[in-house]
């Protein structure tokens, strides 16, 4: 099998990815406008708010991917949902880190139960569980099919989650990304140039995941 | 067939008895760590009972899940099961059911000593509070036995249950404790309706993921 960056297409895309991540962290440090209260701590939201973002689309392409499995029976979605999985994990953590970081200069505390915060604790450590289930083994065919279904049933749990930490506290409703759509122009196209770079980056690297998933599966194979 | 189905799971319950037993002294292990552990007025005690309530029956339920799962591994029962040419929905469906009445028998029994031995005013409309309690059984055996189903052949079972199971029954465990909370302070229905649609959005969307989605989970 080809190293995946000799693939032109790949390489061209990794060139792409790296050039553009490189403007957006200068767009953010440099070019960004300070809001009043909250200076620096404001610029961390063009990272925390996209890797929301991937981090909730990596879990939507594990559901999606779960049911394809049980539909194709194809073991391709199993290793796309494995690293969806992994990614959206990753970029989960990122928000739990960078979360408490731009609350504690802001909300004066480093953790409160905001709903969208609460939602990613729960799915970060429902999908720690998920990656256990995985690694403890057993019947591989059906260890597939029923990570298919925690794939699943992760994803439709999430309004419920959602709504249910909403109401619970009804007086915790600031989050960033509301406010971020009521910023001027200039702090809102930067934003959205970062949500564009953060899921080409993850489309990337779930290609890339993916390429190491097969190769793994054929190592595997071939012992 | 489906009554067949819970027909033999109440006919091994009530020849071991092994999984309501368990249940009903776990519960008053964790009654009594509660009540010595939290050594507060009544007042505060009170406000915090429906949350402790719960979290006792959580407790218990995993318990009491992983048994009625752990049953069939012995002699490798679950395959035999399976083996038959019925529909694997319903062994899901027969699991909820049994699961549900095991668990709310447990209940309405602790319910005298959990309110005793935290020497706590029993909820002047008790008929109520064990009535939504039921209600909220459902919904959390829907959940528990799909995830039971799931992890009942891997290794580490007893580890992965509450594992994957806790976070996936927060919304539960929020709407129950603020449901159960409400009907304790005699706050009318209007108050806590938002929490009875959550629970019931769960029966319906657990139930109908558990039916639909079993056959894949037991398939060898």
């Amino acid at each position: 099998m080809k190293l995946f960056f000799q693939n032109k297409k790949n390489l061209i895309l990794l060139i792409i990815v790296s050039i553009l991540f490189i403007v957006n962290l200068i767009n953010i440090i440099f070019f960004t406008p300070m809001i009043a209260d909250q200076h620096w701590a404001q610029k961390i939201f063009y990272v925390h708010v996209p890797s929301a973002w991937v981090g909730f689309l990596g879990y939507f392409i594990v559901m999606i991917s779960g049911f394809m499995l049980l539909i194709k029976n194809d073991i391709k979605w199993d290793d796309t949902a494995l690293a969806a999985a992994e990614i959206g994990t990753f970029f989960m953590a990122l928000v739990l880190i960078t979360g408490p970081i731009w609350a504690k200069p802001i909300w004066g505390t480093t953790w409160i139960w905001e709903p969208r915060l609460t939602t990613t604790l729960i799915l970060f450590l429902y999908y720690m569980g998920y990656f256990m289930f995985r690694s403890f083994g057993g019947n591989i065919e059906r260890i597939r099919r029923q990570a298919a279904v925690l794939g699943i049933i992760a994803f439709i749990n999430v309004p419920i989650i959602f709504l249910s930490v909403q109401f619970w506290d009804p007086e915790i409703q600031s989050h960033p990304q509301v406010e971020m759509a009521n910023q001027p122009p200039e702090i809102l196209y930067s934003f959205l140039f970062s949500l564009s770079v953060f899921t080409i980056m993850f489309i990337l690297m779930l290609k890339y995941k993916v390429h190491l998933i097969n190769l793994k599966n054929l190592s595997n194979k071939n012992v | 067939m489906l009554f067949s189905l819970i027909k033999k799971e109440l006919m091994m319950e009530f020849r071991s008895k092994q999984i309501i037993l368990s249940m009903l002294f776990f519960g008053l292990a964790i009654i009594l760590i509660f009540a010595l552990s939290s050594n507060v007025s009544r007042v505060i005690l009170s406000n915090y009972a429906p949350g402790m309530f719960w979290l006792m029956n959580l407790f218990i339920i995993v318990l009491g899940v992983h048994r009625s799962f752990a049953y069939e591994k012995d002699f490798d029962a679950f395959s035999i099961l399976i083996s038959n040419p019925i529909d694997r929905g319903l062994i899901f469906v027969a699991k909820w059911v049994s699961g549900f009445l095991f668990i709310s028998v447990t209940q309405f029994v602790i319910f005298v000593p959990f309110f005793k031995l935290l020497l706590l005013e029993f909820p002047e409309n008790t008929l109520l509070f064990l009535s939504t309690t039921l209600f909220i059984n459902i919904a959390i055996m829907a959940v528990a036995n799909l995830i039971s189903g799931i992890v009942l052949r891997s290794k580490f079972s007893e580890i992965l249950l509450p594992l994957l199971l806790f976070p996936l029954l927060s919304p539960i465990a929020i709407a129950a404790t603020k449901i159960s909370k409400s009907v304790i302070s005699l706050q009318p229905f209007a108050m806590w309706n938002e929490w009875f649609l959550i629970i019931a959005s769960i029966i319906v969307i657990f139930g109908l993921a558990g039916y639909a989605l079993f056959d894949y989970v037991v398939e060898e």
